[in-house]
């Protein structure tokens, strides 16, 4: 395509992987050791799941601050229901993903026939999910989670692959292929580039907001479920501390907040890059408070350099037209 | 330019004024405009729960209840204000929370570490909620970018920097003047921290209909563009908004600090996350416009005492403290629905 | 226009559509022919844009009937009457950004299978042939973001014409297109005009209208003041006649030369940073200077970087013959008294979701604030009463929304709002866009009133008549240079040469663009 490499969205964030990478390791070789890597797979993996939930949102020019309550939600859900009725866990964590989807569909139909705006009504949603969530649980976490989930949640299939990559891998290839091969997908991103155009070649617009919101929510829902097997109990708060993270490994991949524009590789390598970041806090005896700083650094940063660009881009579209 | 027009004849201009209107404006103090303003729902709401509230529940109406119902208001109206100032201006302010923990922090330091008499301190913590607030509007103007991700990195980033020098550690050597104040009680059910907000919020009345500042702050919000070529200094309104907002999020910190004789980190949650509800439910229940230009402070007020005796209302009815927060979720989308019909009726109304 | 019978492709029979208090369509006529470019003319406020809103589907008729291709039309919805064959480029782009050119044309054809898979390949070789067609010079792959204004409505074009549209509606095509992007975009229609396409061509410039358009139909005050009649014989006057029932009002005025007077403002040599270079201006005490030229020569920006909103990169702005620097509007208002009445009333001229009385305030505010006494709207009115009155600004109250208002009322407001502000340079851009005819006389009355009692008037219009009506002196600009400068005799056909003389005659203008720079 008319994009050369250097120029995409992925090529910045993958450099600075890439240097965090021999950097980190060189100075802490036991960062690239196969202990840590699979830490950093698991970490990855969940969050890489957070960020695509708020990533397709952020694709309709829209934004989702019940991705954390959702996740919660499906996560106790899960948990709740092998401990309080011995459901097996594969149809467990099927219901638990239908009420993630239920939950986005929730938001997706409020915010499409309503018109209010996306903000107001999953901070009501946020609101409403987070208090089922506690109303259920009473703030105790399920003890009871089956062994086979834990293993899951925690082991490798091949040394240092954890199985929780593949839900994760499986999930960023099915965002790429939506995003740029289907229609579905390009009316989404169609959308939110110019939602009157889209309307008027035909695409329903409603409709596709529904769908981004549904497929946010299963999102949200999947990396509760996976959070659960990992931490080895159903804690009603997880979730909590999602919003942030949501955010930053999107726009460090390059997506532009008001719509139309996300990159499933750039969210990946965002999210990678935290991960790295975060790490590099623990690895060094650095307060691991200061991981809520680099954070919010990081997106400070990333829509500093994502603005930089399009203004840049602006202004060569104007000199030299084509 | 010297035109003097003054001295036309007045009475023209009045027989024109009645004679052209070419669609019916609705006259400014009809009964139906009134009744169905948001202010007056509000108010036959917080009757309406008063009352069910009372009767289900005696002790709703004791002295103790009642006072201490005032004194939460009190914190929650100054948190609606303190997002409602920056929604004025089309934006929002994720970091109300953060900004209102760290204020009220560093109050809590002056105090017990250098022993700073009350005012001083206060001085202090408010002076750091505006500096805060500073840092968002001076970004955000700056950047171009809008203030949702601005202050949602800032949020991250103000409380990580306070935890990280807090070490997460709370102040308790609370002047006892200062935490005396926010335990007082005035004619035995008022407290005076209510008195505080109610002056905040005649001071913010007076700012948006009496003064320049206030209503270049509207106008700024209404439209950029046409406030800048009007000659307002839009990005310094825009950085004045969240100064603003910084200082009343202070005030809320510090009315915490007063009330429970400690500056605690986590009184706002995680990265002070559980401001935001009560922040947005006042402005929005109110009636001011999130798209920015038009603001109600009596709404916000009425608006975050509504949320508050619901609250307490709930609890005390003991349907379960842990679904209170469900049914704050509801009553926002409630509210929002509800305000759609009415605009619509209101628009409709005036097309015919 | 083609002497052979044409069949008819759309036409329309007795639309009437009445809005509360308002009939702004009385069954109104139209009949569109295969091949042929059909002109649709009218004031604003005939019923020019509401016929197209019921074309396009975005209004219902109360009565009449539609038929397209002899079938009965009744679009329910933009999007029906798109889906029904009615394409229409409008103003505002309808493209999505960052898609190929290849994605925006057939979005319509993909959106209808959402789960079978895109075939790029197979997508940009459908698209070249369409971008051949039209002789779009462009890669399918290249998102529409990179194109040009007038290369992106090539591609909604080309977009319309792959849906098998019937009519191809453009609305004000020509708006933001320079004179060279207009001489392609007519290449274009006349070849598709020769291909049998019906196009209907939407515009206020009459001297386009006349250049590619085979038939007229004229809407006056909702009514047929001609129906799809011939072009051919019409002159200009002719048409004019048709749109306000009478002949243009030129007002007589004599030429006027204020250059004796105090020299008010002065540019000297400056540059900015949006790319002029080299502007040598100035403005005298009750002067009307006109700033003419075409749809992007930078006249707009030039104000507002007099304005000090952009920055003045190079040479100096002389202030009543002292060197100033305005860092920001809010010293061009506040301490200069410079005002600005902007060509965009609706995002950047007004506040719409406010009052008239907050409107016309605004620039006072702070000169009516007093540190010991409230600014209430009782002192903002006083002020500002007065002026609305002289305007004859037409509003049930002050307290009326400005959304609420006519566009004639609307910009009498925004002049008003500069004269309560009592400013001694008023920069007015484009001052009737979007009125009646008769506001836009009692406005060039007001004016020229305003230049009498000694206020220094820069005049930024593309409407040359009235141009040469108003100005005292006409500077000319192009690509952000002054081209040179004529004083106004008023002499339509004489003076409208020379400025053309001079866009067009770039070896010329060198020399007069650019003289002695101290």
């Amino acid at each position: 395509m008319s994009t050369r490499f250097w120029e995409s969205d992925w090529f910045g964030p993958f450099v600075i992987t890439l240097a965090a990478i021999i950097v980190v390791g060189t100075l802490n070789p036991s960062f690239l050791s196969p202990f840590n890597i699979q830490v950093l797979l698991l970490a990855i993996s969940v969050n890489a799941l957070i960020a695509f939930s708020q990533m397709i949102i952020i694709a309709i020019g829209q934004m989702n601050l019940s991705v954390g309550a959702i996740g919660g939600l499906a996560a106790i859900s899960f948990a709740g229901m092998m401990q309080v009725w011995g459901m097996p866990w594969p149809v467990a964590a099927g219901v638990a993903l239908g009420i993630g989807l239920l939950a986005g569909l929730a938001n997706g139909v409020l915010v499409a026939f309503t018109g209010i705006s996306a903000f107001v009504i999953t901070l009501a949603s946020l609101s409403i999910y987070k208090g089922v969530n506690l109303g259920i649980t009473e703030a105790q976490p399920f003890y009871e989670i089956p062994d086979i989930v834990k293993s899951l949640g925690n082991d490798t299939f091949i040394h240092p692959l954890p199985w929780l990559v593949i839900p994760c891998v499986l999930a960023a290839i099915g965002l790429w292929y939506l995003l740029n091969r289907l229609p579905l997908g390009r009316s989404i991103l169609a959308v939110g580039g110019n939602e009157h155009a889209s309307e008027l070649s035909g695409i329903s617009v409603r409709l596709v907001v529904i769908v981004a919101h549904a497929i946010s929510g299963g999102l949200a829902a999947l990396a509760g479920i996976m959070l659960v097997g990992r931490l080895q109990l159903g804690q009603p708060t997880i979730g909590d501390d999602w919003l942030i993270l949501s955010f930053a490994a999107p726009v460090i991949g390059g997506a532009i907040l008001s719509g139309g524009h996300v990159s499933v590789g750039g969210t990946l390598l965002g999210v990678i890059i935290v991960a790295i970041f975060t790490q590099v806090l623990v690895l060094f005896n650095i307060d691991p408070f200061l991981v809520q700083v680099v954070l919010g650094g990081l997106i400070l940063w990333a829509v500093g350099v994502n603005r930089w660009r399009e203004v840049r881009a602006q202004r060569r579209a104007g000199q030299v037209q084509i | 330019m010297a035109i003097d027009v003054r001295h036309n004849q007045s009475d023209a201009f009045k027989d024109m004024m009645a004679n052209t209107s070419q669609q019916d404006a609705p006259p400014r103090f009809s009964i139906t405009r009134i009744l169905l303003s948001n202010e007056f729902g509000l108010l036959v709401l917080i009757v309406l729960f008063a009352t069910i509230f009372a009767t289900i529940s005696p002790a709703f109406l004791s002295k103790f209840s009642l006072y201490a119902l005032g004194r939460t208001a009190a914190v929650n109206i100054m948190i609606g204000f303190s997002m409602m100032v920056v929604i004025i201006t089309g934006g929002l302010n994720l970091s109300v929370g953060a900004i209102g923990v760290s204020a009220a922090m560093f109050s809590g330091l002056l105090m017990e570490s250098f022993g700073m008499p009350w005012p001083l301190a206060v001085a202090g913590g408010l002076a750091v909620g505006a500096a805060l607030g500073a840092i968002n509007g001076i970004i955000i103007v700056r950047t171009g970018l809008h203030s949702f991700i601005i202050t949602l990195a800032t949020m991250s980033i103000f409380f990580g920097i306070m935890i990280f020098l807090t070490h997460a550690e709370s102040y308790r050597g609370i002047s006892p003047v200062f935490t005396g104040f926010g335990r007082m009680k005035l004619f035995s059910i008022i407290s005076p921290l209510l008195l505080v907000t109610i002056v905040v919020a005649l001071g913010l009345s007076v700012l948006f209909r009496f003064t320049a500042l206030g209503r270049e702050f509207l106008a700024t919000g209404a439209n950029e563009r046409a406030a800048e070529l009007s000659g307002i200094r839009v990005q310094r309104m825009i950085t004045y908004c969240h100064m603003l907002s910084g200082v009343l999020a202070g005030v809320a910190g510090l009315m915490l600090v007063s009330r429970t004789g400690a500056a605690i980190p986590s009184m706002a949650g995680q990265l002070g996350q559980d401001w935001l509800l009560p922040a947005f439910l006042g402005p929005v229940l109110g009636g001011t416009l999130l798209t920015g230009g038009r603001v109600s402070v009596l709404g916000t007020l009425l608006g975050s005492f509504l949320v508050t005796m619901l609250t307490t209302g709930l609890l005390l009815m003991q349907v379960g403290a842990f679904w209170v927060q469900t049914y704050l979720g509801l009553l926002l989308l409630f509210a929002v629905l509800v305000d759609l019909v009415r605009r619509s009726y209101l628009q409709r109304r005036k097309l015919i | 226009m083609s002497d052979t019978i044409s069949k008819t492709v759309f036409h329309a029979d007795n639309i009437t559509k009445t809005f509360p208090g308002v009939v702004a369509l009385d069954e109104a006529r139209i009949t569109l022919l295969e091949g042929s470019i059909h002109a649709l003319l009218g004031e604003n406020g005939a019923g020019k844009s509401t016929l197209i809103k019921v074309i396009t589907g975005v209004h219902q008729p109360d009565s009449g009937i539609m038929t397209l291709n002899g079938q009965v039309f009744e679009p329910h919805s933009t999007r029906d009457a798109i889906a029904k064959g009615v394409g229409v480029v409008h103003q505002e782009r309808n493209l999505i950004p960052r898609f190929s050119i290849a994605e925006n044309i057939f979005l319509e054809k993909l959106s209808a299978h959402p789960m079978r898979p895109i075939n790029y390949r197979q997508l940009f070789r459908d698209a070249r042939k369409w971008l051949d067609l039209l002789g779009i010079d462009a890669d399918p792959s290249l998102p529409v973001s990179r194109l040009s204004v007038a290369k992106t409505q090539l591609v909604e074009i080309a977009k319309a014409l792959s849906l098998n549209s019937k009519i191809l509606l453009l609305d004000e095509p020509t708006a933001s297109l320079t004179s060279h992007e207009t001489d392609t975009l007519f290449a274009i229609l006349r070849r598709l005009k020769s291909d049998g396409v019906s196009l209907m061509f939407v515009s206020h410039k009459l001297e386009e209208v006349q250049e590619i358009c085979d038939q007229v139909t004229v809407l006056r005050d909702g009514r047929n003041a001609c129906e799809s009649r011939p072009l051919a014989g019409l002159d200009r006057q002719a048409v004019v006649r048709l749109m306000i029932g009478r002949n243009e009002q030129i007002p007589d005025w004599s030429a006027r030369d204020r250059s004796g007077e105090e020299t008010v403002l002065e540019l000297k040599n400056v540059a900015t940073s949006l790319g002029h270079k080299g502007i040598d201006l100035s403005l005298h005490k009750g002067e009307i200077a006109g700033l003419y030229g075409l749809v992007g020569a930078g006249r707009s920006e030039l104000a507002k970087a007099i304005l000090g909103k952009y920055a003045i990169t190079d040479g100096s702005v002389l202030l009543h013959g002292k060197k100033v620097e305005i860092k920001s509007v809010a010293d061009a208002v506040g301490k200069y008294r410079i005002g600005y009445v902007s060509e965009d009333r609706k995002s950047e001229g007004l506040i719409l979701l406010h009052s008239v009385l907050e409107n016309v305030g605004v620039p006072v505010w702070r000169r009516l604030a007093n540190l010991f006494a409230p600014l209430t709207n009782r002192a903002i009115r006083e002020h500002t009463e007065p002026y609305i009155r002289k305007l004859e600004v037409r509003t049930p109250s002050l307290d009326q929304n400005m959304g609420n208002l006519s566009g004639g009322n609307q910009q009498k407001v925004s002049v008003a709002k500069w004269l309560a502000a009592e400013v001694q340079i008023l920069i007015i851009d484009e001052p009737s866009v979007g009125i009646d005819i008769k506001t836009k006389a009692y406005l060039h009355e007001l004016i020229r009133e305003l230049s009498d009692q000694g206020t220094a008037i820069l005049l930024i219009t593309s409407d040359m008549p009235e141009m040469i009506a108003l100005a005292d002196r006409i500077i000319v600009m192009n690509d952000y240079q002054v081209r040179g400068e004529i004083s106004n005799t008023r002499v339509y056909d004489t003076m409208s040469q020379g400025i053309m003389n001079l866009i067009q005659g770039e070896d010329m203008s060198a020399e007069e663009a650019a003289p002695a720079a101290s």
